[in-house]
């Protein structure tokens, strides 16, 4: 049976490496007196569970407290907008997926009930929009870092820089790969011929080829091409590489206080077209059904898909008003 | 004043954070002896996680600060604001236990 010192560190260990690097040692200690004092009790344990899951909350920036020192706070807001954007990229794996079912389905044939070509026509819209509040987000988060990289101050950030661009380079230059192969592109991103240019349905379709049902059935998998396969396991892999990096570089630029507001200020609007999206694809479930054989016709892993996107919109909601707590 | 509200922020801490910034009034202690010193004054005990967390935001608020110690049990002492801050809590709390009392008393009698 381990002693207390033992029991103390397994305990700590609850806590993120950031907390134990402040407060480990001096709570490592009372934990070795309480446990010298009182061997077992399961309420003192459970409180110390409790408040290490709480720090980690705080510490990904999904949970605060009183109002802290200017530099813990802006920490706070970085870590918020961190999960942020990590929560945003599930969304948009997800929700692009669904999108890029409906618009393709679209390039064949119009749609066949009027609720799913209002929820196509909502969904492209908000892409949109988020695609601009992406854009409008990550400018000057990449200007801030490249400056700190061009001024030696790569330390902690040329990591995570090197990982969000190895999978970017790998999620565009796979998804054009197998979005090339889709019938009537040609191969050309804005070749029209249907509700949006056929080549990004294609590219959004082959980003999110992982996305699928397909999982569940491994004899019909195993009919799909090789490279196929190989994308759908390398694809997901390269996306959170992208978004890992991105998180990093996030939570390790120090951002000015001004760009942090605007930041968060941008968080807040991606949530709420994130919820406007949602919107779409629920009333594309949810309205009449399509006829049989449709390409409009919604499967389990729509509504699965759907779950996941509400579950990463309510922790983004959270993260989002973390982040624009932060930063006076 | 600032202070009545200094604790306000701190929600369910509110509670162990007076009774830290009470321990703290006569002098620096670590987690340990706060634990054993509130438990003695209040008949509370105050669970590792909850102490530290409750440390941490009294900390951040800059109302307690650590003590240089070549320990590895850190002591916390009140700071000038903390001080005011207690003082105005228990002011507070001593208003509300005027009230109480002589309200018992008008309607139950003298204990």
């Amino acid at each position: 049976m381990s002693g207390p010192p033992e029991r103390a560190a397994r305990l700590v260990r609850w806590y993120p490496r950031a907390w134990r690097a402040r407060y480990g040692e001096e709570f490592t200690e009372l934990l070795i007196a309480e446990l010298a004092e009182r061997p077992r009790s399961p309420s003192r344990t459970a409180d110390v569970i409790r408040g290490g899951l709480v720090a980690r909350l705080a510490d990904a920036g999904l949970c605060g407290g009183a109002p802290q020192a200017p530099e813990l706070a802006r920490a706070q807001a970085r870590a918020g907008l961190a999960s942020l954007a990590c929560c945003a990229a599930v969304f948009l794996g997800v929700g692009g997926a669904i999108w890029s079912q409906l618009v393709i389905g679209w390039q064949w044939s119009a749609p066949d009930t009027a609720g799913t070509a209002v929820a196509t026509f909502v969904m492209t819209g908000t892409v949109l929009v988020l695609a601009l509040l992406a854009l409008l987000a990550a400018l000057p988060v990449a200007w801030t870092v490249a400056v700190r990289l061009a001024h030696g101050q790569a330390r902690g950030l040329a990591v995570p820089s090197a990982l969000f661009l190895a999978g970017l380079a790998i999620m565009i230059v796979g998804g054009r790969h197998f979005g090339n192969g889709w019938p009537g592109t040609g191969g050309h991103p804005w070749a029209r011929t249907g509700l949006v240019p056929g080549g990004v349905a294609a590219f959004s379709w082959a980003s999110t080829l992982w996305v699928t049902s397909f999982w569940a059935h491994p004899a019909a998998l195993a009919a799909f091409p090789a490279a196929e396969l190989t994308w759908m396991a390398l694809s997901p892999l390269a996306l959170a590489c992208l978004v890992a990096g991105a998180a990093t570089a996030i939570r390790r630029a120090e951002l000015s206080p001004a760009l942090l507001r605007f930041e968060g200020r941008l968080g807040a609007a991606a949530c709420v077209t994130m919820a406007v999206f949602l919107g779409g694809g629920c009333a594309w479930i949810t309205g009449r059904t399509p006829r049989p054989g449709s390409l409009f016709h919604p499967g389990a892993i729509d509504v699965a898909g759907l779950a996941v996107m509400a579950l990463a919109l309510g922790v983004a909601c959270q993260a989002a008003r973390q982040s624009r707590r932060g930063p006076a | 004043m600032a202070t009545d509200k200094a604790l306000d922020g701190f929600g369910r801490y509110a509670g162990p954070a007076t009774l830290i910034l009470a321990s703290l009034a006569d002098g620096a202690k670590h987690g340990y002896a706060l634990t054993k010193d509130i438990e003695s004054f209040a008949g509370v005990r105050v669970a590792p996680g909850t102490l530290y967390e409750a440390l941490a935001r009294l900390q951040a608020q800059g109302l307690i600060e650590p003590v240089e110690s070549h320990d590895r049990r850190r002591p916390y002492r009140l700071t000038e604001v903390g001080a005011a801050t207690l003082r105005a809590q228990l002011d507070a709390q001593r208003r509300v236990a005027d009230v109480g009392l002589r309200r018992l008393a008008q309607g139950w009698g003298p204990a």
